[in-house]
Order: C-alpha cells, then structure tokens, then sequence
C-alpha cells in the first residue's frame, strides 16, 4: 500500500503519456485494405495539401457530428468511409451517416424523432431530396441571422448533403462504370460533357502537378481527363487511381495494397515533400492530442475532487500529475499544430479555444507550485476541460488548418497581438475560475479557514494583474494591427469592444481593491463577471454579425452563451452570499 | 470660501472613486455602442455613443431630443482629467517610476484618440489600371462641380460643397461669369423614372424631367450611401440656362455653353485635388490554389510629384500601407474584374500617438512588476533570515 501511494502520482501520468503515445500508432487493415496507406495521400483542397484523412475526417465530423459510425457490426472510421464514398457509392449511399436533429425537418422526410440523435443514409432520403433542395434554397435567399429555426437547419442539412455529393463525384461520376471505363472513353462523343461535370463537381485535387506544371497546379481527375482528352500526355497518377478504384469495388483487397505503392511512387516522383508533410499530418490527427488532453484533464479533476475525502495528499499529488502529463500532451498538440500549418498558434476560433486553455492550464500550474493547496490543479483541469470542450465543438464545423484570408496573413501579427490577447482571456478566465472555487469553498466547507482564502484571494488578485497586462498589451497592438492595414488605430469594431471591456473591467477591479471599496468577497464576485465579459467578447461579438472582425453566425452557441452567463450570474450571487448564509434560520426541532 | 470649493472639486475629479465610476460608464457605453451597431451601423453609433458628449434620445412624447446618458467624449475628457490629476499626484520617487510611465502612456492614448475623433479625414482613391488620378475624394460628402471643358487639354474644375448647396439661395461662381441658384436641395434621395401622369419634375433641362426624386432620410449604416441631389439652375449675364437636376445618382454627363464656353455640371463626391498623382500599373488579386480565398490583394502604382522631383513605384499590399506627405494609403478595395483597386486614404495628424503611449505602458508596466518582484523577493528573504 505504501508503495502504491509512492508511485501512484507519477505511476498515473506516465500511463496517460503512453496511452496517448498509443493512439498516434497506425491502425490496422480494414476488410484486409490498406486504407490507412490511402488516406495518407496528400490532395488539395481548401488552398493547402494535406493528407486525404483530413480531408475525411473533417468531412465525417460536418455530415455526422463524429469521426465514426456503426455499419453492418463493424464501426467505420473516417478512412474508410471516405474510400466507400470514392469508389463503392453503392455502399456509402446505405450507410447512416446524416445526422437530423431538428424535428421539422424529420417530418419533412417524413421520419418521427426516435431517440436524441437520428441518422439516415441517402438513401433514406432519395425519395425527399427534390424537396430538402427546394426549401433549402428558399431559405438560402435570407440572410442568415434572419433564418428560422427550421431554414437554418434545412440549409445546414442541404451543404451537408451537397458536400457528400461532391465528394461522391471528385474520382468518377457515379452513374458511370468508374475511373477506368472513363479512361478507355477518352475523345469518345460524350466524353468531354463528362470531363465538364467531373470538374465542376470535384471537392479536392488528388494529381501532384507534373513537371511541365506550375508548382501549385494540382490537378482533380475531370481536369487531367480533359487534358488527356485533347491529345496531352495522360497524368501518371489516373492508372493507378483506376485500378485502384476497380480493386476496391471487387473487394480485391491484395491488388488494391499492390497498387497504393505504386501510386505512392508516382506521387513522391512529382512533389517529394508532399507524402512526407501528409503523413505528419495523418499522425497529428490519429493522436487526437486535444481530446487525450481534454480526457487526461478530466480525470485530474476527478482525482483532485476525491482527493478532499479520501487521502489528501496523495490523491492531490497524483492529481497534480495528471494535469502536468495532460499539459504536455496539450503543448505538444500545439506545437505539431505550429509546425504543421507554419502558423502562430492562435488563426480561428477553434485554436483560440486550444490556446485559451493551455494558458489557463499552464498558469494553474505555475500558481500550483506556488500556493500548493491543490486549488491551482482543480482550477486548471477544469478549465482545460472546459475550453477543450469547446474547442472540440467548435472543430466540427470543417478544416481546423484553413488557410488565412487576406488581411490575417501576417505571422507577425498573429503572433504577437492575438496570442498575447488570447493569454489575457485566459488569465481572466483562469481568476474566475479560482473565483469559483473560492465561492463553492466557502459554502462547502464548515471549518472557517482565513489562510487558505486569502492564498486564493492573492492568486486571483496576481493573475487579474497579469490578464490586465496582457489584454492591455494585446488590445494596443491590434489597435497597431488595425492601423496597419485598415487606417484607423480605433475604430469601435465589436471586437475591439469587446477586447477593451475585459481591459477596463480588470482595471476596475485593481482599483476598487487599491481604494478599498471592495476585499476578498468583492474581488471574487468580481472576478466571476470577469469570465461573462470575456466570454461575450470571445464569442458574443461574432453572434452581432457586424464589423469587421466578425468570422461568422453562431446561432446554437447563442444558447450556450446564454446558458453560460445564467450560471456566472448564480455563482455570483453564491460568491456574495456569506457563509453563514445556510445557518442563518436556525432549524426548528419538529 | 472659493479657494475651498475649488479644492473640494479639485479632489472629487482626481479621485479613484471617480475613475472606478468613469470607467463603469465608459463600459456601460462600449456595450451600448456595440449592440447599437446592428441597427445604426458602425459609423452611426459611434457618433451616437462615442464621439458626443451626451447620449440624445427622442421620446414619442416630446418634440425635441433629451440627453440621457453621458457620452463617451464626456466621460473621455473627465477621465483625462482625473488621470492627469492622478498621475501628478504620484510619488515622485524610483519606486513609482513604473507607474508613472504607464499612466502618462494612458494620457498620450487618450490625447491620440481625442485627435483622431477631432482631426482625422478618411477619403480614398479609386484608379484602373493604367489611369493617373490626382485626386481622393470623400466617402459621403459631395460637391457640384462645374467643369469648363473648353479647352481639350485642360479642364477647369469649380465646385460647391454641399454644405454650401444646403444653405440653398444663389450662389456665384468666383472666376466665372456664372452663379447657381439653388432651387431644391436633398441631403439623400431616390431616383427613379418619371411614370406617366405623375406630377412634372422641376427640372427644365438635362436629363432632370424625365426623373421623379423622391426625398430620403439620411443613411448612416456602413456601405449605404447618402444620394445627394439637387435642382440648380446656372444663371450667367441675367440669363438662365434652365433647371437642371444633378445627384451623385446620375451618371451621364450634362452640359451647357455660355459665351462659347461650355460647362459639364454634376453632383460628385467632394474631392481635394493633391499636388502628386498615382498611376495604376498593376493590381493583383492572389488566392490560395483550387479556391476562392483571397490570400492577397496590391497594387502597384507609380507616384509622381513634380514638385519634388519624384517618380517612383511603389507597391501598396495588406498590412503595408503607404505613408506620403502625411497622408497613408491602404490597400481598402478592388472592382471591375480586378482592373480597379481602391485605396482608402487616411490623414490623421496623430497617428504616432498610440505606437508612442503603447511603448511607454509596456515599459512601465514591465518596470512596475519588476520593483513588485524585487520587493516580493526581498521580503521572502528577510522572512527566511528573521
């Protein structure tokens, strides 16, 4: 016993650095196909070449909400989904993939919402689709902060049907034979029609560009039959992709193996580099680092809480642990995500969200080392947790990597003015959070303990001083930014709004403190605010849909907003609420 | 008595009290400004809240606009006051050196921002490639300008502000024969085709009868813009040369001769006429490859100016301005099938001013914390020693 309570801190995270080393090994065969091997393939799409996996899985997480479904007993994955879409239509038109929240729509299709989530395979939907387009593209003429429930969902229902159509039609149209018929076609009548609709419908490009091409110039199948078409060398790439694309619809797993090597050949002949970055990439997102950290947070939290009843120091330890290996995987998530994209760590939304939280975990375990009352640890994981969560929700909406509009590309910028402003929202997240902990301590716990609540009224009092520092700086070098490239330093856009509210509260409440009109309580109570101003210029400036800054609607975030801001408001109003609050009306004996 | 009063107010303005209440106005403000710019757009509210010294709202029951709020101007100048009191108040000593950079890197902010509100013109320049344009001209104001365009070499450019169209009477043209006699004056309106059997435009001339101009409330929302329009009839040696309409509406040009002299009139946006001129030789419009995503826009132009001796390129891109004779152009905005590039144009006489208070703050911040840190330290040690 006493050796478990030695090893089991370290013990603990140890284990959760090698179940994450685990998740980034390859995954085996599927039905005996290489289709790992294949979606490493590098394509282009969204302005950048990656690997086909991305391509796949951020595909799966727009039409189904997750990277994988249960078909026929066996669960799918995003890479072989993506190859079922590609070369067995057939299959992939039978499988359940899209998933149909709002009721309206279900009655449009003529379903009853059965249990939380439904799902339906295309074909489920075959005969209603006329329709689904119809209302879609009613709904598509407003705008869309003025679309009801049900247009936003219809609309939402039809991108996701359109993308899976595209998908469906980038290697071959799917009412023909397949790639290899449409090789022996070429300079037949109708072959040029064909070669038009393969273009037009394309999602991404799979053909390395050729010598005699430009180094961007990657080509999808309609564009190198046409080229072929006309009289030009075929694409080296087109066999194997035709042979590959027959083997896998003959369930000919042994030649479809043969003839990804010899695919990978041709495509490391023409772009060296590209195989190599893709594959990185595959193994960035097989690790998943944001969801380990998310998990590996959770579980912190969860040994820091048991560790208030049931050995203390130990469970603390091993608490603190955990935290640091989630950190790690985090950082290290951050860092391929750096190194990957060639980008600052902060570019959208969702990386803002990563990074909110790595500052928040990082910061609690600074203040960890510092005060060790485990309050830094319960704090940190749980806001790691949190943004973690929300980064996860808010990945679901495409390519996480997507390449940066005009204006936002500058490394220099980014790296500077966002990453320092987002470390300000994470040090006002981070003391409110303690602001929490403190006000749910003080109702907890019966024994009055003045030590332990001033330690976390010094710790929130030092991190509002560091997030005023940092959103001080950040919102000065956005002005810089702004002056840059828009001609003003100050131009009342929401989003800078919202970044000088957080600045002016923080100042208020170090000089609340300094005059003395607020102590402890009233910094607490405060620095919980904190956390709703911050929340609504993070995410409640985008919902206006004004502005320059705004990168678009959010409308069911709306509600988790709301929900979000309902909950400060309670805890609040716990915070200021004195602990003798419950032993105020003493209990009459009845 | 006087002495004590002034003392008294002296001490309420540098109070900390008083800067916790300004600062809780000044948010209470930013919020209202920011939700404000759904309806108003940004420009509108901003005047509204920010750039005023009271909040006006109109009641349905009253016939005149009451302030009910203080705005952001007010609050601004109040809180300079209390900073600048604060800050002379500060203890003149090493260990507040900190502090004192921070908050005179504040008042500079405010200062910086008081002179944008007060001074700074936003104009831009729309070019095609391969034109030469020596003028910018304003986003919303407009003028009537009179062109004598006799001379096929040269045209002479007068014009009226419309300011000076508003006030409305007749109005002579110095250096020419003509005046303009202002018959009907409209801040905005619509135009649209005279229907049949609808009452008879004003105008006699031009284009003007066939036209209904129907008056319009002014606009302030971003990317709306106010068409001005007006009926004016040119009078030259006691004769009249008709009513003619003119609105930045209209497009085709108008003219009439007077004495063998021939003027095109129109209503356009107000122009200031710079004594260099840009010429447009290429604009380009980059996006990443398979996509429509614009990875950058710029333009190459050539600058020329006589006076001093200048001709040069210069490309003008996505976060690299260019700063000329106190102007700065920016890369704003393209058209025509990405043969027309449109650069914003700004003149701010204090657009050093936050790049200054920005380095002085973070100096004096950093200072700040590392006295805090020396002194947290210290005592750590002389903890361990007693």
């Amino acid at each position: 016993m006493k050796l478990l309570e030695k090893y089991l801190p370290w013990g603990s995270a140890i284990l959760a650095l090698l179940i994450a080393l685990f998740m980034a090994l390859p995954t085996g065969k599927a039905r005996g196909f290489d289709v790992g091997g294949f979606a490493n393939l590098p394509i282009l799409e969204g302005g950048r070449v990656k690997p086909l996996d991305s391509l796949a899985r951020n595909s799966l997480l727009v039409i189904h909400s997750r990277q994988g479904f249960r078909f026929e007993g066996r669960t799918i994955g995003p890479d072989e989904w993506i190859l079922d879409v590609l070369f067995r239509p057939a299959v992939a038109d039978q499988q359940p993939i899209f998933v149909i929240d709002d009721t309206e729509v279900l009655g449009l299709i003529g379903a009853q919402q059965k249990q939380a989530r439904n799902y339906f395979s295309l074909a489920d939907m075959a005969p209603h689709l006329e329709e689904i387009e119809k209302q879609a593209s009613l709904a598509q003429g407003k705008k869309p902060q003025a679309r009801s429930r049900f247009e936003s969902a219809i609309v939402n229902l039809f991108d996701r049907i359109y993308l899976y159509y595209k998908l469906r039609n980038t290697l071959q149209l799917t009412e023909t034979p397949g790639l290899a018929w449409e090789i022996q076609s070429l300079g037949t009548p109708e072959a040029t029609t064909r070669h038009q609709a393969l273009m037009e419908r394309a999602h991404f490009r799979m053909l390395p560009p050729t010598a005699a091409m430009g180094p961007d110039s990657w080509q999808s199948v309609g564009q190198a039959l046409a080229a072929g078409n006309t009289g030009g060398p075929l694409h080296p790439g087109l066999i194997p992709l035709a042979k590959l694309s027959a083997a896998y619809g003959a369930g000919n797993a042994e030649a479809f193996n043969k003839t990804l090597g010899e695919l990978d050949v041709v495509v490391n002949q023409l772009k060296p580099e590209a195989l190599g970055h893709a594959t990185k990439e595959t193994v960035f997102n097989r690790a998943q680092p944001f969801f380990i950290g998310l998990s590996i947070y959770f579980v912190a939290f969860l040994a820091l809480c048991f560790s208030w009843i049931y050995k203390p120091e130990t469970l603390r330890k091993t608490a603190y642990a955990l935290l640091s290996a989630g950190a790690i995987v985090h950082t290290l998530g951050l860092a391929a995500r750096i190194i990957l994209q060639g980008r600052p760590p902060v570019t959208n939304l969702y990386s803002s969200a990563v990074f909110v939280g790595w500052g928040a975990v990082i910061l609690g375990l600074i203040t960890e080392r510092m005060y060790r009352k485990g309050f830094g640890t319960a704090v940190a994981a749980a806001a790691g947790f949190a943004s973690l969560l929300v980064a996860q929700n808010l990945g679901t909406e495409g390519d996480t990597m997507e390449m940066m509009r005009a204006v936002l590309d500058s490394n220099f910028w980014l790296a500077t003015h966002v990453v320092t402003i987002t470390i300000g929202y994470s040090g006002t997240f981070l003391a409110g959070a303690i602001a929490i902990a403190y006000a749910l301590r003080k109702h907890i716990v019966a024994v009055v303990d003045p030590e332990t609540d001033k330690a976390l009224a010094d710790m929130t009092y030092g991190i509002i001083c560091f997030a005023l520092f940092f959103s001080f700086i950040g919102t000065v070098l956005g002005g810089i930014w702004a002056d840059q490239s828009w001609g003003r330093f100050w131009g009342w856009d929401p989003k800078e709004n919202g970044a000088l509210l957080i600045v002016l509260w923080n100042a208020i409440i170090l000089h609340a403190r300094m005059v003395g009109l607020i102590r402890e309580r009233g910094i607490m109570v405060m620095a919980i605010f904190g956390n709703i101003i911050t929340a609504c210029s993070w995410f409640g400036v985008n919902m206006l849909g004004v502005g320059l800054h705004s990168y678009g609607f959010m409308d069911q975030a709306f509600y988790a907003l709301t929900g979000f801001i309902a909950s400060q408001v309670v805890l609040m109003g716990i915070c200021y609420a004195p602990a003798k609050f419950w032993q105020e009306k003493p209990h009459g004996k009845a | 008595m006087i002495k004590t009063y002034a003392l008294q107010t002296w001490k309420f303005l540098k109070s900390l009290q008083l800067t916790i209440v300004l600062l809780a106005l000044l948010m209470a403000l930013v919020v209202m400004c920011t939700l404000a710019q759904v309806d108003l757009g940004t420009v509108g509210a901003v005047n509204a809240y920010m750039r005023s010294f009271f909040v006006w709202h109109q009641f349905s029951f009253l016939t005149f606009p009451v302030p009910t709020f203080p705005g952001a101007a007010l609050v601004g100048l109040f809180l300079t006051i209390n900073l600048v009191g604060k800050t002379l108040e500060i203890k003149r000593t090493w260990s507040k050196a900190g502090m004192w950079l921070v908050h005179s890197g504040l008042v500079i902010l405010f200062a910086g921002e008081f002179v944008a509100g007060m001074m700074q013109v936003d104009t831009n320049m729309t070019i095609e490639v391969g034109q030469t344009v020596n003028y910018v001209q304003s986003y919303k104001n407009a003028e009537l300008a009179l062109i004598d365009v006799t001379d096929p070499t040269w045209d002479e450019i007068y014009s009226v502000p419309d300011s000076l169209l508003a006030k409305g009477g007749t109005i002579a043209i110095p250096g020419t024969p003509l005046s303009v006699k202002v018959k009907q004056y409209f801040p905005n309106a619509e135009l649209s085709n005279l229907q049949p059997g609808a009452p008879a435009s004003l105008a006699t001339a031009g284009v003007g009868p066939s036209v209904a101009v129907v008056e319009k409330p002014l606009t302030s929302v971003d990317n709306e813009m106010n068409q001005v329009s007006a009926f004016v009839e040119p009078l030259a040696g006691g004769r009249s040369y008709g009513t003619w309409l003119a609105s930045v509406a209209l497009g085709a040009p108008q003219s009439f001769t007077h004495e063998g002299r021939t003027y095109v009139l129109s209503m356009r946006l107000r122009r200031q006429y710079l004594p260099y001129a840009f010429t447009l030789k290429q604009f380009r419009h980059d996006v990443y490859p398979g996509t429509d995503i614009p990875k950058n826009f710029s333009s190459l132009v050539q600058v020329m100016n006589p006076s001093r001796n200048e001709s040069r390129e210069v490309l003008i891109y996505m976060n690299q301005p260019l700063r000329y004779e106190g102007k700065t152009f920016y890369q704003a905005s393209f058209g025509k099938n990405d043969t027309l590039s449109v650069l914003s144009v700004v003149e701010n006489p204090g657009w050093l001013l936050p790049y200054v208070s920005c380095v002085l703050v973070s100096l004096g911040l950093l200072v700040h914390f590392a006295i805090v840190l020396r002194r947290s330290l210290k005592r750590r040690q002389d903890q361990k020693e007693a």
